[in-house]
């Protein structure tokens, strides 16, 4: 059998690689999103006392500081010895507290980035602060948001390929199956999975543009 | 704009209060199957075709839960994560082609040896290389991370001031591919897995053999916490004796004939001293 044909018969292996690879990115991006987004409006808004901002400042130190195989070790085998998480969840959750301390960083720089007297003057019209931020500063900030999520967005998609190091059988580990099983064709199999991940990225970003586009303001900031 | 965005981070936080609840929540009951842990890119002894578990250990270890009335389930691992993940009893049942070694054996216990290895040396098919001169005089030389080949030649090469350069890779067929360009002069590897990369048409020799006996068998977490060690022992007899095994490797490696069982047993590993779990009548005085 001719490793064509092994590729075509195998190809519904490999979606399902892509597939566990999505799942794994969406719940990743999404913990990341939430806890990120919160850590922003405490960093910028939250109580100033040192309690509340120096353990938000160490996780975010922290989790953009480790590299992520030894984090997803971490979660794995540490957390283990307290509750017994399998390894697709232990690669979520640390790859997902890791993406929020980096979603933190950029919602932080998108608030940053919408004018201070916009703030003051929502106030002054009588808004509460809550009220403000959420329909003055929030919709700006997401505009600004976007293209730096992007980045986000597509080093993540190239991160999932680590979690089969706790046992996630995703594409590359898929890939991995083939290559052994055929005794080769390194070159031609991870051309195959590096097209994949290609779609998947641009698929992710045009979708993102896309929204980035509708958000625009015509005659606004362009 | 209002309505889209708090719309979109309500269903957000939506989904991943659902993915907690459901992702999360694994928690493995006593009536679960055994988890045995392979490293399925490690042909004949177990790799995965079509979505499918085979190899040697696999069929194997389906014989041998058989006998043992168990169920089992598989889980793939790269295999420097195996040893770490049965000793956090992450998996149950180590089972692939694992050499016995006295590292190993402080880590993890070992069943009684199910198979017996030599390494050899392989070299690209128009290098002029012999054994010695290809783990020698600058030679690079590729090992799998974590192998006991890796480990052999630290200890006798490497440390005894030879001048060779090793290069770690994750899987052989990768080194293998890897001395076909150019990059490495030779591979150190057992000779079951040479011999598959030459019947598989790869452009390479063996340049020579390294008889170092190494036993291979399955292993279980340090101190048998599910009290399988026993039960393991008598199930690889028992497949020996039916000649299940000798189907099975005869289905893998056609032609060759099985060590005895079981193999060269050292001294070094403590599960190997007499009286040798399920089989008292076995082991070193």
């Amino acid at each position: 059998m001719d490793i064509y044909s092994v590729l075509i018969r195998d190809f519904p292996f490999l979606l399902k690689g892509l597939g566990v690879a999505v799942i794994l990115l969406v719940a990743l991006l999404i913990i990341g999103f939430v806890l990120g987004m919160a850590i922003c409006l405490v960093q910028l808004y939250g109580p100033r006392t040192r309690l509340v901002q120096w353990p938000l400042i160490m996780y975010e130190r922290v989790f953009r500081g480790v590299p992520i195989i030894i984090m997803l070790f971490i979660f794995y085998y540490g957390v283990s010895g307290i509750y017994d998480i399998s390894a697709f969840a232990a690669a979520i959750l640390a790859m997902g507290l890791r993406s929020a301390a980096y979603q933190s960083q950029i919602f932080r720089s998108a608030f940053k980035s919408v004018p201070a007297g916009q703030m003051m003057a929502a106030r002054a019209m009588g808004m509460s602060r809550l009220k403000a931020i959420r329909y003055i500063v929030f919709p700006q900030a997401a505009r600004h948001a976007i293209g730096p999520w992007t980045n986000e967005f597509s080093s993540e998609i190239k991160e999932t390929s680590l979690a089969y190091v706790i046992g996630v059988v995703e594409l590359t580990r898929q890939a991995h199956y083939i290559i052994t099983s055929t005794q080769g064709n390194v070159l031609l199999v991870f051309a195959v999975v590096a097209l994949l991940y290609f779609i998947l990225n641009r698929t992710g970003n045009s979708l993102l543009y896309a929204l980035e586009r509708k958000l625009a303001v015509p005659g606004f900031e362009k | 704009m209002k309505g889209m965005t708090s719309s979109l981070l309500r269903s957000a936080s939506l989904a991943a209060v659902a993915l907690v609840g459901s992702g999360l929540a694994t928690t493995a009951s006593a009536q679960d199957p055994y988890t045995v842990g392979v490293e399925a890119s490690f042909p004949p002894w177990a790799y995965v075709e079509s979505g499918e578990f085979k190899g040697i250990a696999i069929d194997a270890m389906n014989a041998i839960a058989d006998e043992m009335g168990i169920e089992i389930e598989f889980q793939d691992m790269p295999f420097p994560s195996l040893i770490p993940a049965l000793a956090a009893e992450k998996i149950d049942i180590l089972a692939t082609g694992l050499t016995v070694t006295e590292e190993r054996s402080e880590a993890i216990d070992f069943t009684i040896p199910w198979w017996e290895t030599n390494d050899v040396v392989l070299v690209p098919e128009d290098s002029e290389a012999n054994v010695f001169t290809a783990v020698c005089c600058g030679a690079r030389i590729g090992v799998q991370g974590g192998s006991s080949q890796q480990a052999w030649m630290e200890e006798n090469v490497v440390n005894n001031d030879i001048d060779v350069e090793l290069a770690t890779y994750e899987s052989y067929v990768t080194a293998v591919d890897d001395m076909a360009i150019g990059r490495i002069s030779s591979v150190i590897v057992d000779d079951t897995s040479a011999q598959e990369y030459i019947n598989a048409g790869k452009p390479i020799r063996m340049a020579g053999k390294i008889y170092i006996r190494a036993p291979l068998a399955l292993a279980v977490s340090k101190g048998d916490p599910q009290d399988l060690l026993a039960s393991l022992n008598q199930g690889i007899t028992a497949i020996d004796e039916s000649g299940q095994w000798q189907e099975i490797i005869e289905q893998y490696i056609p032609g060759i004939t099985p060590p005895a069982i079981p193999g060269n047993m050292p001294d070094f590993v403590d599960t190997y001293n007499k009286p040798v779990a399920g089989l008292p009548e076995l082991g070193n005085e």
